[in-house]
């Protein structure tokens, strides 16, 4: 990864773990080969504001997690690169949010278009209550990818394989996909994702309602789809964080405290409020 | 960076583990700093006695570098400590493996000081040896000490004291090389004293083993085969 | 512990004084539930032990001579003697046969009493039905008049009820009864023809057919709206006052008495509009305002309950709202709109205020036809027959609202079946 130094001083007076209006993030924010760029983001429900000038690039193929307490906002910023904020009353995002240059927020954009380029998976597995099949064709037929009903089975399978859930669902295709388990859900949703050949995947806690077992697959399956696909997973379980990340971005009420490598966050973060959060202490 | 840096965990267990593991770490050097004076002291006073407490008491500091490292395993597997703790606890395994090597070659030293003590004839060497001892004595203790504080500065200056081991080392061998020309006679006793002074420049490297650890700890950077 | 108990002495004391409570409640509930239960079992005995009997009436057998001079008829084809002629005369015909030696007219007259006066045309449908008849000999059961059966049926239960019959007419059914004569016979005309004056007569065919069509007016008219209405009140509408005001509304509605609902119907739809009176499409309308609210509540309930998740599952697949709505809100809350509407649907069936403003209470008896013919309803028709004097009528009620609950528990279970058939988990 192709990721540069940035300029910002760490902060000289370590004893105060309190951050200052305009604490800018430590690390390594920025990319020569940025996916998505956000500059100055700041993200608002109603008059309460939940993101704070949030500068950061999403590199190319890049995993990056975004970890933080409860409330930091990891979620709200995760979702205002998909602009599923949108469906949230009251919320308002400022700033300058681009995908390879485009700016996600012009009022031309149809989100549409967006979420087919920016696919999103959610905390809980959230099959349709339909066949397996119907659930990963959903996408390219509302989209209008598939002409023939051969190209559709083409893609239902390609997705599903990607997944690693082919083999588990083949003889099975037209049963419900609630009947899955947990975790084939999850993973018949990422499948669901990738059928529309997204260029980004958003992960929200995608692995909090999942066993070990079936957490332990999906991470095997991120690490495999990040060699097609730029992703970003919000994660409560910074071992997690750890595992599949390339970067790792620690939010802290609301501000983008530290983005750094992930090897360099879990043994020697830059930033005091990391250090806390990762090691479990109150800062 | 001080003590408190390892506290305030929202599990107070897991502070107290981390407390005890530097505790029982800072016992360990304590004894293996004794070992390493009773040894030299064995060596330049030809106290065969000494040198045989030296040789028993090293099971204790065996016994201790298995408690210690069990311990750790143990906040390893339970834990699973990040960034400075996890720093913490990879530099006690390290540490109570260099602590237990200084106890390995104070023993060794021991073993010559009882050979030595045999053996009649003039004191040549005995004065490196005391001489180098005391060096490398001060430097363990230093290291210790910075341990104790996590205080770098005083890490990074005794890593400096290693550089002068060196040299007193090389001038040592010097010297001995001198008496084993000057009396054929003496090579077999110079050659014991050798070995021990071989074995106090040996403990000085795991001292400055030590030292870098310690900024491995507090900064996170690994200082090592630099 | 500030006295010598423990905890646990203090937990076990408290122990009985929590099980009497519950268990105080648990038999407040049985007992509610028993109070319930009996209403409706005497609401059910009462009603089947009066109704019972109008699923049964008594017939006559006589010898009917199907001859032409009699009638005053010739030829079957012409419809001006079919208009003309005296059918009621076959019957008297075979009744004089029966009992021979009646001269004098009251005693004439109260032998003809004793079969209905729509007799003579039951025998002329047959004679249609069969021309091959005219002229020749048939044994029939005809039809008696209410009096007779009301008689019959309460001297057969050994409580003879003769206050509206002649010494004579006893005497005539105690014989034909001897001779077998005289029988209860499965009442086929209360499920076959309209309402009429005549108690043996009457049935509830037209009051059914016309419930039916006005209820598929209703159904067809408030089901669509209803939906539509929840849906963009639940997903489109911006949350803000109005919304917040319209909302309020509907649930006014809901409450309003449905009385006020007919004199509305009255005003727009007849006044106004100058739809006509006692037809479905008015009752129809009417019904429709009363049951929105209801369809939207329920469907507005209905739609909430599906899950968010399935939203944003949509929504993050790239679907537009429509999408979202028509592909995973709606058949997910389909079982409970369903649920919903048919309730809204057997309400309105059960519904007689309304329809008493925009005439459907006029006396109907032809069986409608389509929408726009004249019609009563089921419970509009109970209150006309539970309103008449004849005794015969009281029965008749009764069994008319044996036919109206079965509708009901009919609609009600399908209700119930749709759910279980529909429902989807998630």
């Amino acid at each position: 990864m192709n990721v540069k130094r940035e300029t910002t001083a760490k902060p000289a007076v370590m004893d105060t773990l309190e951050i200052s209006e305009h604490q800018a993030t430590v690390g390594h924010c920025f990319s020569d080969n940025a996916k998505m760029t956000m500059r100055n983001v700041n993200v608002f429900y109603g008059e309460k504001q939940a993101i704070f000038d949030v500068n950061v690039d999403i590199a190319k193929n890049e995993v990056i997690a975004m970890i933080g307490p409860s409330g930091c906002g990891k979620s709200t910023f995760l979702r205002s690169l998909n602009r599923m904020n949108d469906t949230v009353e009251g919320c308002r995002v400022e700033g300058d949010v681009r995908m390879d240059g485009e700016d996600l927020y012009a009022p031309k954009l149809d989100v549409v278009e967006l979420r087919a380029r920016v696919g999103m998976v959610f905390q809980k597995p959230n099959p349709f209550p339909k066949t397996i099949y119907d659930n990963v064709a959903y996408g390219p037929k509302i989209h209008g990818l598939a002409d023939t009903r051969v190209d559709l089975d083409e893609i239902v399978e390609n997705s599903l394989r990607k997944a690693s859930l082919w083999e588990e669902v083949k003889e099975r295709l037209h049963q419900s996909g609630t009947g899955l388990s947990g975790g084939q859900q999850q993973r018949l949703c990422i499948a669901r994702a990738i059928a529309v050949s997204p260029e980004v995947i958003l992960m929200d806690e995608p692995c909090s309602a999942l066993d070990p077992i079936a957490t332990a697959k999906i991470e095997e399956l991120i690490e495999e789809l990040s060699e097609n696909f730029t992703i970003a997973i919000v994660t409560h379980s910074m071992q997690q964080a750890a595992r599949v990340s390339h970067r790792t971005a620690y939010f802290h009420l609301g501000r983008l405290i530290e983005v750094n490598p992930t090897e360099q966050v879990f043994t020697m973060p830059e930033h005091d409020l990391t250090e806390a959060y990762i090691t479990g202490r109150f800062g | 960076m001080d003590k408190k840096k390892f506290e305030n965990h929202y599990m107070k267990q897991f502070d107290e583990e981390l407390e005890e593991i530097r505790t029982r770490l800072m016992e360990m050097g304590g004894k293996v700093e004794q070992q390493l004076q009773n040894a030299i002291r064995a060596v330049s006073e030809a106290d065969s006695k000494l040198a045989e407490d030296v040789i028993r008491e090293e099971q204790i500091v065996d016994d201790m570098e298995l408690d210690i490292d069990e311990a750790c395993i143990l906040i390893i597997a339970r834990r699973q400590p990040a960034a400075s703790d996890l720093r913490l606890v990879m530099m006690v395994t390290k540490a109570v493996n260099d602590l237990e090597r200084i106890g390995d070659e104070a023993k060794k030293i021991a073993n010559h000081a009882i050979i030595l003590a045999g053996e009649t004839g003039t004191s040549e060497g005995y004065t490196e040896v005391r001489h180098l001892g005391q060096s490398v004595l001060k430097m363990l203790g230093h290291a210790l000490d910075a341990f104790a504080r996590f205080d770098v500065a005083a890490a990074m200056m005794t890593l400096e004291e290693d550089k002068q081991i060196d040299l007193d080392y090389k001038t040592a061998l010097r010297e001995l090389v001198t008496y084993m020309m000057e009396d054929p006679r003496s090579i077999s006793r110079v050659i014991n004293i050798l070995w021990v002074v071989r074995s106090l420049e040996r403990i000085g490297d795991h001292a400055k083993n030590l030292c870098e650890q310690i900024v491995f700890v507090v900064h996170g950077k690994d200082i090592r085969h630099r | 512990m500030n006295n010598s108990m423990t905890n646990l002495e203090k937990i076990r004391k408290s122990l009985s004084r929590r099980n009497r409570a519950e268990g105080l409640f648990r038999w407040a509930g049985r007992v509610a539930i028993f109070l319930g239960l009996m209403a409706v079992v005497v609401l059910f005995v009462d009603i089947i032990g009066k109704g019972h009997g109008a699923f049964r009436i008594a017939y006559i057998e006589l010898d009917i001579d199907y001859d032409p001079e009699k009638i005053g008829i010739e030829n079957l084809s012409d419809p001006q003697q079919l208009a003309g002629a005296d059918w009621q005369a076959l019957p008297k015909a075979a009744l004089n046969k029966q009992f021979p030696g009646i001269t004098s007219r009251g005693d004439k007259r109260s032998l003809y009493g004793l079969i209905s006066n729509g007799a003579g045309y039951d025998l002329k449908d047959r004679l249609m039905a069969n021309p091959l008849l005219l002229g020749d000999q048939e044994r029939v059961w005809i039809l008696t008049d209410d009096d007779i059966d009301t008689y019959y049926k309460s001297w057969l239960a050994g409580e003879p009820y003769a206050a509206r019959l002649s010494d004579k007419q006893v005497e005539w059914i105690a014989e034909l009864h001897e001779h077998g004569k005289i029988r209860l016979q499965f009442n086929a005309n209360f499920f076959t023809r309209g309402d009429s004056r005549e108690p043996e007569q009457a049935g509830i065919r037209g009051a059914l057919v016309g419930s039916l069509f006005t209820l598929a007016l209703t159904l067809i008219f408030s089901f669509p709206v209803g939906v539509a209405a929840a849906i963009y009140l639940e997903e489109f509408a911006p949350k803000n006052g109005w919304t917040d005001f319209i909302e309020v509304n509907i649930n006014n509605l809901a409450a309003v008495p449905s009385i006020i609902f007919g004199l509305l119907g009255l005003a727009i739809f007849i006044n106004f509009f100058h739809v006509p009176r006692s037809v479905p499409i008015v009752g129809g309308l009417v019904l429709t305002l009363m049951t929105l609210p209801t369809i939207i509540i329920s469907s507005r309930a209905a739609i909430k309950s599906v899950p968010p998740s399935i939203r944003e599952a949509a929504l993050g697949m790239g679907a537009s709202k429509y999408q979202m709505v028509l592909h995973h809100v709606l058949p997910l809350a389909m079982p409970g709109m369903l649920t919903g509407a048919i309730i809204g649907m057997a309400q309105a069936l059960g519904e007689s205020a309304p329809l008493l403003m925009i005439g459907m209470v006029a006396f109907i008896v032809d069986i409608p036809g389509g929408f726009s013919d004249p019609a009563t309803v089921l419970p509009v028709q109970i209150f006309l027959w539970a309103d008449s004097p004849e005794r015969a009528f009281i029965e008749k009620t009764s069994a008319a609202i044996m036919v109206l609950l079965s509708f009901l528990i009919v609609m009600n279970a399908s209700a119930v079946w749709l759910r279980k058939r529909l429902e989807r988990r998630w």
